[in-house]
């Protein structure tokens, strides 16, 4: 059959799929960072000791890197999203797009940073 | 026939549909904002245990425990409503989207009371 239409990006519909995908990683390992952090501890600050002993083992910091990468993509597209529903200027919707992927690098930074950190720090 | 809206149509806005949209963005904010701070507090874990259990401390106190009760019904709102999404996308879900909104609205606030009680249990004790 002749196609009738232009082929035009797939750009869009890949953003919305990985956007279901990171919700539901970030779903699940949200639900289990609350209970480890939050509940198990009955609302209790986690002392230090307590959360070191806890990156003792090689998948820690792998899912923690894994929450953040998704956290923020999920966030940030989200972010990214309703620019799109709302900002019609091109010039501004390239200053959002910036800003947003500024934010989004410097704050993985700062998490693999953090995370890596720790993982140093226990050995 | 298919009669078109006014684009300020407020008849929009008794729809759950709407709500669902207008709180999942809201929420969405709310909590990418929150992930900021929180990726820059976690930060002190690699100052050393004094900087940590300073942070900490403070963060023991009652406001922040009710700010935290607060967090968790937020993501529970995003979270399920976000389920909602996913089951309306993949599985045929639009046939009953209104339902499963009632029906994720009620595990979430069930999980909000539960979770809320845990996290609050400590104020005073």
């Amino acid at each position: 059959m002749k196609k009738n239409f232009k082929q035009t990006s797939r750009r869009g519909a890949i953003a919305w799929l990985l956007q279901r995908i990171s919700a539901a990683i970030v779903f699940v390992l949200l639900m289990l960072h609350f209970v480890t952090y939050h509940f198990l501890s009955r609302g209790k600050a986690p002392a230090y000791g307590d959360v070191m002993a806890k990156v003792t083992s090689w998948w820690f910091p792998l899912l923690q890197l894994v929450f953040v990468t998704c956290a923020l993509y999920h966030g940030l597209n989200g972010v990214w999203n309703i620019v799109e529903d709302y900002v019609s200027s091109r010039f501004w919707r390239l200053v959002c797009y910036g800003l947003i992927l500024a934010v989004g690098l410097a704050l993985f930074c700062l998490g693999t940073l953090t995370i890596v950190r720790i993982a140093y720090l226990k050995a | 026939m298919y009669t078109r809206r006014k684009v300020y149509d407020l008849s929009y806005f008794t729809f759950i549909g709407t709500w669902a949209w207008i709180l999942n963005r809201l929420s969405g904010l709310a909590l990418i904002f929150y992930l900021c701070l929180h990726i820059w507090v976690i930060n002190n874990l690699t100052q050393g245990a004094e900087q940590f259990n300073r942070v900490m401390l403070f963060l023991n106190q009652p406001l922040f425990k009710i700010l935290e009760a607060g967090l968790w019904g937020v993501i529970l709102y995003h979270a399920f409503n976000g389920v909602r999404i996913i089951i309306v996308d993949f599985f045929k879900g639009t046939l009953a989207h209104k339902r499963w909104f009632v029906f994720f609205i009620g595990l979430a606030f069930f999980l909000w009371a539960l979770g809320s009680y845990l996290i609050l249990s400590h104020i005073g004790g």
